[in-house]
């Protein structure tokens, strides 16, 4: 699909990701107020789980490239996962930088998996 | 010198409208009408208030909204003519009024009172583009103060503000070259007075305030502990009470930051607010005067973290201070004779200055 009709759903369902990451995102991150960037974690964790559950499962390709690339695409983010690690290194916070980047890495590929054998389940 | 003057001290948040303007806006709009010589504008790095709501510049949801500090000074009578005016429009925030001795032009010997000799707060307004033999002033200066012996010093940018009763203030597409700067020092009250000639000389047009300030700790070592002040004046005015935290680069707290540690400990337990600032230029203790270096990954200035409350409930905080500063830092106890709060529910304190 393609054309004003996908641009519209992308940029529908990508403002709703950017407003349901903001909420979850700043929720964990005053509950939780430490250096470790925990918000942004726990987004970036749970949308890979999410998008390896829509891939595996039998979705329309219009669908999951909607919910993927529109939902997903703006509820999870790369820049701040680096941004932040960036200012963690700024304030020589080494050790939660490095955990930072390696339990991102790690437990977000660890739950695409999880979630793309779920969803094949399902 | 003039020995009247007052510093008028407003910390709110960066999103604070008046109206459909921003409240920084309308607070130097203020000052601008009202001539004030010095303001600036200064945006916090992480801070917290009366709501206990988070904001840190270091995660990115939760760096809308940063805190903002804008600082005025002049004579007790230009202060006090655009007070009320700066006061009706601060909604949710925090005014405080302080005493401060001002310097300015060509400054001579100078002899400190009696109060100030112990420990002083010297504070230079200047300009970011003023410049001193091919240098940036504020950089000369601080260089000046580092050789001199002088505990500390930290050069804060503005974003807006006055200098010589003129508004400067900074643009997004612009080099902002103007914009107001503003240098704390905090030193043995002789080796400021004694250097206080040169430092004048060293920037154009120079203004330079002294405040009584009280050094509690440094580097972990208790010098003297916060002096437990009276809850109000003679007439039953409300004093309180102002903690800085200078945490300079190597500044930690276990394995970290001193300024994180802080506001992340004080807003835990309740305390009503609390701003770190960051600056662009300093040192402190023996180091070397240093700023951000486009090379340098990690950040080599200091932060100074501000918490205004009355002197009973500081004791409280002195307690947490005095326990994450048990490496480094310099802590340091002012009296603040005026103080203003409003926040949800709450409001407290007034703007007449107290006699101490």
């Amino acid at each position: 699909m393609s054309g004003p009709a996908s641009w519209i759903g992308l940029a529908l369902l990508g403002g709703a990701g950017a407003v349901a990451r903001f909420a979850l995102d700043s929720r964990v991150g005053r509950r939780t107020a430490t250096a470790f960037p925990l918000g942004t974690f726990v987004v970036n964790v749970s949308g890979s789980f999410a998008l390896g559950v829509l891939s595996a499962a039998a979705l329309g390709s219009t669908t999951l490239f909607l919910l993927g690339t529109g939902l997903l695409g703006s509820y999870t983010t790369f820049s701040t996962w680096m941004f932040e690690s960036e200012q963690l290194l700024g304030d020589r916070e080494y050790v939660l930088a490095g955990a930072n980047l390696v339990l991102g890495a790690v437990a977000g590929l660890a739950l695409a998996f999880a979630g793309w054998k779920l969803g094949g389940a399902l | 010198m003039n020995e009247d003057c007052l510093k008028l001290t407003t910390y709110f948040g960066e999103h604070q409208r008046v109206g459909r303007e921003l409240l920084s806006d309308a607070l130097h709009d203020v000052y601008q009408r009202h001539g004030l010589e010095a303001a600036v504008l200064l945006r916090g790095t992480e801070g917290f208030g009366l709501r206990h709501t988070l904001h840190t510049q270091r995660l990115l949801t939760l760096s809308e909204d940063l805190p903002l500090v804008s600082v005025a000074v002049d004579t007790r009578e230009k202060v006090e003519g655009a007070l009320p005016e700066a006061a009706a429009i601060v909604g949710k925030g925090l005014v405080t009024l302080e005493r401060a001795r001002m310097l300015t032009g060509r400054v001579g010997p100078v002899t400190l009172p009696q109060e100030l000799a112990e420990a002083t707060k010297l504070t230079v307004y200047c300009g970011r583009a003023e410049r001193s033999d091919g240098a940036p002033a504020y950089q000369a200066l601080i260089r000046l103060l580092h050789d001199r012996g002088i505990a500390g010093a930290t050069a804060f940018l503005g974003v807006d503000g006055m200098r010589h009763g003129a508004r400067r203030r900074a643009r997004f597409f612009s080099r902002n070259e103007d914009v107001p700067l503003m240098i704390v020092s905090v030193g043995d009250g002789e080796a400021i007075a004694a250097v206080l000639p040169e430092v004048a000389a060293l920037v154009p047009r120079p203004l330079l305030t002294l405040e009584r300030v009280q050094v509690c700790k440094r580097d972990g070592v208790v010098l003297s502990e916060p002096r437990a002040l009276p809850e109000t004046d003679d007439a039953g005015l409300a004093v309180w009470q102002k903690l800085m935290v200078y945490a300079g680069e190597q500044a930690r707290h276990g394995r970290h930051s001193l300024y994180i540690a802080l506001i992340r400990r004080l807003r835990e337990e309740g305390a009503a607010g609390a701003t770190a600032l960051r600056g662009i230029w300093g040192y402190s203790g023996d180091h070397e005067p240093r700023g951000e270096t486009l090379l340098s990954p990690r950040r080599t200035v200091p932060v100074v973290t501000v918490l205004v409350d009355r002197p009973e409930r500081m004791r409280r905080w002195w307690r947490i201070v005095d326990e994450l500063t048990d490496e480094a830092g310099l802590v340091t106890s002012e009296l603040v004779p005026a103080f203003r709060a409003v926040g949800p529910e709450l409001s407290s304190g007034g703007l007449d200055l107290a006699a101490t």
